[in-house]
């Protein structure tokens, strides 16, 4: 081995040390959660912990078909996600064509509005949503919720799809147009297939925002919409907290998450660094 | 072919703006039907701007645009019946190379059983029937170049537009492509403008053509006019490679005085006498003991010729030379300059003299 290859092999030992210290961080919740999930209640609060003791499933029984089961919520939190996420992929797709398209004097603003949404915290803008929802009779009602979560991924989803939308050669539609294609016809058969990738990411992130929602679903929501990050607090209460019952839950209701996040890996990443290399660009 | 020719295009009046910028100024022009007609100029002469005119993807802030007697001015593109090929050849990637061809047929809602049967004659007429499955990705320059041209006569619109079409290619397939272009055109007898700032390819393709310069259309006629009877110095100092050497001079009957040497022409010009600008192309100047002198100042070998820079004066000018002979960089070479070649310009408005 000479020197350079030394060097390159220890640098390999240090990053793969870093990486798996940040990883264990990361994951140690889970690994907990899961550890858990297979005690008995009274296994759980024991102190010393055992280590060894014999996995059950009946948490996850309880969790799902049990007196405090999160199937009806696990439902109206698909019925929220799927919603929203349809909603904003309809509206914002031919708004991020018009964005990228059209000289609009908006389309400065719309950066702003983007970054402003993300900002402003949350908390801040419970309150007049809470307001406004009760005054329109909307409180824990779906349209209600997803009114409120479409204010959020739509601004969001647009900002994505006009980098996606910029990318295409503006020739590509004229082409398109002069081939007697309407402007909704070079929509779907020119600008959609090209931008399939995009229309991907932000579902994906839709959808997760959604579905990992709690602060607004807590305060809007009530019996009729109780999505899953809500309905999971039944197993905490005043007198007792169902630590178990509560992990079965948690990582019952992370499901979805997991596995749209192996699916959507490659196109998250993409997601992620859209914003990064193309943020530039735009205002 | 039919007597009703189909495909006349006329513009009047033509006026274009970005802004405060003009890109286009006035234009007039008048396309025959089944012509194969080019804009040439160098860039930023406003080609594409008018070509983008006429096909409806941008509109004039004065002027009409009549096709075929119907003013067309703010139809929109697809109303037009036009094809075109861009620059860059928009294909759809997403889509193969029959779906690429067939993007027309099925907008125009041609008949389902009848898209196939043209498709694939579309690609026969460009040599292209063996990648019909194949992406644009997939593809070479020049075959997708040949693709692009498929998805435009595949319609069988009534013009056919195309913007630089060949200036993806390399050399060698830019000649070869140049005279298939000619051909197909021919075949389809269609009118056909053809946008370029390459002036041997408007030279050898085109019916006729517009030379084009800051917006503005210097001269109309057909390759052969522009090139030997150039209507203004501009135009002469662009046409040509290298274009005609430019040469102050002063007039005064039949005798045209250079540098202090003159030159007798056959008749006088009908004008007073005063100041011109002799233009002479660089292949019609000789070497002849009875020239002017000029001292070598460099030789260019260009293979079949040679191009001699000499210096009349401070005036530098270029000679071809396809004959040999042994100069050496720093001789003095006595140049001829033949009354029957000159152009004579007014050295005020720019403007040929006639003079025949
Ligand atoms: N959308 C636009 N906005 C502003 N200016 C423009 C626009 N389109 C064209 N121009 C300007 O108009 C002029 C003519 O442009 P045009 O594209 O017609 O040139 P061209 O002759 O085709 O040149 P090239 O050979 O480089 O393609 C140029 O100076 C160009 O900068
Ligand atoms: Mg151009």
């Amino acid at each position: 081995m000479n020197r350079h290859q030394r060097a390159a092999a220890r640098r390999t030992v240090v990053l793969m040390t870093v990486a798996a210290a940040l990883l264990l961080v990361w994951v140690f919740p889970l690994i907990w959660a899961v550890v858990v999930s297979l005690k008995t209640e009274a296994e759980v609060l024991a102190y010393p912990p055992n280590v060894f003791f014999a996995p059950t499933g009946q948490n996850y029984n309880d969790a799902l078909v049990g007196g405090f089961s999160i199937a009806p919520s696990l439902l109206t939190s698909a019925i929220v996600s799927t919603s929203t996420t349809v909603l904003t992929i309809v509206l914002a797709v031919p708004a991020a064509y018009a964005f990228a398209r059209l000289r609009l004097p908006a389309k400065k603003s719309l950066g702003f509005y983007t970054l402003a949404t993300q900002m402003v915290p949350p908390v801040g803008l419970v309150i007049p949503y809470f307001l406004i929802l009760n005054r329109i009779g909307w409180l824990d009602t779906y349209q209600g919720m997803i009114t409120v979560y479409l204010t959020f991924s739509l601004p969001f989803a647009i900002w994505l799809m006009v980098s996606y939308m910029e990318d295409i050669p503006v020739e590509m539609e004229e082409a398109a147009f002069l081939d007697k294609a309407s402007r909704l016809q070079t929509l779907w058969h020119i600008i959609i297939p090209q931008v399939r990738g995009g229309i991907a990411v932000t579902v994906i992130f839709v959808f997760l925002n959604a579905w990992n929602e709690f602060l607004f679903a807590v305060q809007l929501g009530g019996n009729t919409v109780r999505p899953v990050t809500v309905a999971m607090y039944n197993f905490v209460s005043v007198e007792q907290t169902l630590w178990a019952k509560l992990a079965a839950a948690a990582l019952i209701a992370m499901l979805p998450v997991v596995i749209i996040g192996i699916a959507g890996q490659k196109q998250i990443v993409k997601g992620l660094t859209v914003g990064a290399v193309k943020g530039g660009s735009r205002r | 072919m039919n007597a009703q020719a189909k495909g006349r295009v006329v513009l009047k009046g033509i006026r274009k703006t970005f802004g405060s910028f003009v890109a286009l100024d006035d234009i007039d022009l008048e396309i025959e039907p089944e012509e194969f007609f080019a804009l040439l100029g160098p860039s930023g002469s406003g080609k594409t701007t008018t070509l983008r005119m006429i096909a409806g993807l941008d509109t004039p802030d004065a002027g009409v645009l009549e096709v075929d007697g119907v003013d067309m001015t703010f139809a929109p593109p697809g109303e037009r019946d036009i094809a075109m090929v861009f620059q860059n050849y928009a294909l759809y990637p997403h889509m193969t190379v029959r779906d690429n061809i067939a993007f027309p047929l099925k907008m125009d809602r041609v008949e389902k059983s009848r898209i196939q049967p043209q498709v694939v004659q579309a690609a026969e007429r460009v040599r292209i029937e063996h990648l019909l499955h194949r992406r644009p990705g997939q593809l070479s320059g020049g075959q997708q170049q040949r693709v692009a041209l498929a998805r435009a006569i595949v319609r069988q619109p009534k013009l056919f537009l195309l913007d630089e079409p060949l200036s993806n290619l390399d050399a060698q397939l830019r000649l070869e492509t140049r005279v298939e272009l000619k051909q197909l055109q021919r075949n389809l007898n269609v009118t056909a403008i053809y946008v370029t700032h390459d002036q041997e390819e408007a030279m050898t393709l085109a019916d006729r053509m517009a030379v084009f310069l800051d917006g503005r259309i210097m001269q109309v006629g057909t390759p052969d006019e522009i090139f030997n009877r150039p209507q203004t110095i501009s135009v002469a100092a662009f046409i040509g490679s290298p274009p005609m050497n430019l040469l102050p001079a002063t007039l005064d009957g039949r005798s045209v005085t250079l540098e202090g040497h003159s030159i007798e022409l056959r008749s006088a010009p009908p004008c007073p006498p005063g100041r011109v600008t002799v233009g002479v192309r660089p292949s019609h100047l000789r070497v002849d003991t009875g020239g002017i002198p000029a001292r070598l100042y460099l030789t260019e070998n260009l293979g079949e010729s040679r191009l001699l820079n000499l210096l009349i004066g401070e005036k530098l000018i270029k000679m071809r030379l396809t004959e040999p002979g042994d100069f050496a960089d720093g001789d003095t070479v006595p140049v001829l300059f033949d009354a029957e070649s000159i152009h004579l310009f007014d050295a005020e408005s720019g403007l040929r003299i006639d003079n025949d």
